[in-house]
């Protein structure tokens, strides 16, 4: 039986803007199965990306609950929050996110530092992870000397640096031309098909959504669910 | 600790990016630690050059002095005049605990080296009596020649007078007109610490006295050597007592027109005084340190704000709460750490320069302490200012929420 790795329960999200109120996100329930591909879309302003971070647990809802891996997450203190995500999700942010002062290995290497693993090991894992994305000659290259097709490929390979069971993308092609784009699906996908990772996307793209094997649409922050 | 580590060399490479800021901030923190060691190992060093005179004036010794009061014991021997008479120098010698008594006269006279006349001070101390004392307590050493022997128209002579007084070195062997009598330089003296004491032609207080004219058996000043195990304060009691006793008996008047002044009452007053200068310096090093806080919690704020985003990235990636603190603590604490290093070897050269000019100019004799203390002191205490300072910014940066640090593009 499929279990469901993130599940939503009737969440809501309201940001309080002055004295207006907006609500970004209004009542979605939602499972996501372990293995799921899938992509959630939308139009800008659609309360996709408030959906993602509410997944990621980088928010946390104004009503309902959300389960990680069957744990209500709003139980837990903000530093356990931080070791579940380090350990469960890998992030991949459309502006790619690399901390601007360090080389690709050592980018890659940072959330596993927040694991506490050795040296040796974090480094070859990194190593690893950036031959595995193609960028084995750009492991001491800093972000500002890489392209953005490369950026995103280190960024790609940080998320998968503590071997999450959840990753996270948020609009990753959005910084870069169709042909890198196309090539950064690539590698998401056969990752998907290789590891039978849980894979989240969020764009507003139909030609990055075709890639995945489920789509989430959410218009003004309700949900519409439709099997390809 | 391998997190740490990691901790340890984000922080470095984030101020390396900044280092043009992480150096000006840096620079802000060695301004007040330098302030805090040289001013301190200077004042340090007077205290030192005040304690070691006082023991070049002898360690437990009691000086009297005719004239002047003890308010202003130095008075009544600026004035000149006053003489402490042979009466008073026995009643000296008979009074309680008193070991051994050493008179001495001095006046200014001219003396004649190779066609160049010039004004000194000679001093009478009888040799006999005194030489054990001034060698022993007083710390006289010969830097060249001999002593001189008594009956001889002999004397030693002090640094200034070798060296800076007359315009050709002033030899030993030679001869010199004081007073119109013919001496021979028999030997010259090490320094003993003062300029002044340093600028002396020493002879026997009978030869001195027949020069002068000076009264046999007086004397313009007495030093009393302590029995060993008496009580300095005691002995000057006692030596005051009898004082009074002898002056009331010879000119019928019990006022003590005499100072008598222990090391302990001179190293008390300097003690005092060296209190004061060290309370100012530790107000103005402390208005740097201050200044130079500041410059450091400026620095994270900014380097906070501007990181906003960097944190939130850590956040997302797992970075819990302690390690956002830690990274920024540590930035601090280099900066606080860099800037005490600094300071600390900038203060020990200028301290130490001001010594070594001191050495090569005897009139500016001055000596700098530079404790183990001081330097473990002011380095740790810079650590501990600099993440003292960085502790609310890095607090902040800890606290910000990764959706709302993310969400930030500055």
């Amino acid at each position: 039986m499929n279990e469901a790795i993130v599940k939503l329960e009737n969440i809501s999200k309201i940001y309080q803007l002055g004295s207006i109120e907006l609500q970004a996100i209004k009542g979605i329930s939602l499972e996501i199965n372990r293995g799921s591909f899938m992509t959630i879309m939308g139009a800008s302003g659609s309360g996709k990306s408030t959906l993602l971070n509410m997944i990621g647990c980088l928010d946390s809802p104004t009503e309902g609950k959300v389960f990680l891996k069957g744990k209500d997450v709003s139980l837990l203190s903000e530093d356990q929050l931080s070791q579940l995500r380090g350990k469960t999700i890998g992030f991949i942010f459309q502006e790619f996110n690399l901390l601007p002062n360090l080389n690709s290995l050592d980018n890659v290497a940072l959330p596993m530092v927040f694991q506490g693993l050795p040296e040796i090991k974090r480094r070859e894992r990194a190593k690893n992870l950036l031959c595995m994305v193609g960028l084995e000659n750009r492991i001491f290259h800093q972000p500002a000397e890489l392209s953005g097709g490369e950026k995103q490929r280190v960024a790609i390979a940080r998320a998968l640096a503590n071997d999450p069971e959840l990753i996270i993308a948020d609009e990753p092609t959005g910084n870069l031309d169709s042909v890198t784009g196309k090539k950064v699906m690539e590698i998401l996908s056969d990752f998907h098909k290789k590891e039978k990772k849980t894979i989240i996307i969020v764009t507003h793209d139909i030609n990055i959504a075709n890639y995945t094997e489920e789509i989430f649409n959410i218009k003004d922050g309700q949900e519409f669910i439709d099997h390809k | 600790m391998a997190q740490l580590k990691e901790y340890f060399k984000i922080a470095f490479r984030n101020l390396r990016t900044r280092s043009l800021r992480s150096w000006l901030t840096i620079f802000g923190i060695v301004i007040g630690v330098f302030l805090i060691v040289s001013l301190l190992s200077l004042s340090q060093g007077v205290q030192s050059t005040i304690d070691e005179q006082l023991n070049a004036l002898g360690g437990e010794m009691v000086i009297v002095m005719p004239g002047g009061d003890e308010s202003n014991p130095f008075m009544g021997m600026m004035m000149g005049g006053d003489k402490l008479e042979r009466e008073d120098i026995e009643a000296i010698k008979k009074s309680k605990g008193v070991e051994e008594v050493l008179t001495m006269s001095y006046r200014s006279s001219v003396m004649r080296y190779e066609e160049e006349s010039k004004t000194i001070f000679i001093a009478g101390v009888p040799w006999k009596s005194g030489m054990d004392i001034l060698q022993k307590f007083q710390g006289w050493s010969l830097a060249d020649g001999r002593w001189p022997i008594i009956g001889r128209r002999e004397v030693v002579i002090g640094q200034q007078v070798v060296n800076e007084i007359f315009k050709n070195e002033v030899k030993v062997n030679t001869e010199a007109i004081i007073k119109g009598s013919k001496f021979e330089i028999v030997g010259i003296l090490n320094s003993l610490g003062r300029k002044e004491d340093d600028s002396f032609a020493y002879m026997d207080m009978d030869l001195f006295q027949d020069i002068t004219g000076e009264k046999r058996g007086s004397a313009q000043m007495a030093m009393v050597k302590i029995e060993e195990g008496a009580s300095e304060d005691k002995v000057a009691e006692a030596i005051k007592e009898s004082l009074i006793k002898t002056r009331k008996r010879r000119i019928g008047t019990d006022a003590a027109d005499f100072a008598i002044i222990t090391s302990s009452k001179i190293s008390g007053i300097t003690g005092d005084i060296m209190k004061v200068i060290e309370f100012a310096i530790a107000i103005f090093a402390g208005i740097a340190i201050l200044v130079g806080t500041i410059g450091i919690m400026n620095t994270m704020f900014t380097s906070v704000r501007e990181r906003t985003r960097e944190i939130g990235i850590m956040k997302a990636i797992g970075a819990k709460n302690s390690a956002v603190l830690t990274i920024f603590l540590i930035e601090a604490g280099i900066i606080g750490l860099g800037g005490g290093i600094g300071g600390m070897i900038l203060g020990v050269i200028f301290a130490k320069s001001i010594e070594l000019y001191g050495q090569a100019n005897p009139s500016f004799y001055f000596s700098a302490v530079v404790s183990p203390g001081l330097i473990i002191f002011s380095i740790a205490f810079s650590f501990f200012i600099g993440s003292l300072a960085g502790f609310f910014p890095a607090r902040s940066a800890a606290k910000l929420k990764p959706v709302e640090a993310l969400r930030r593009f500055e």
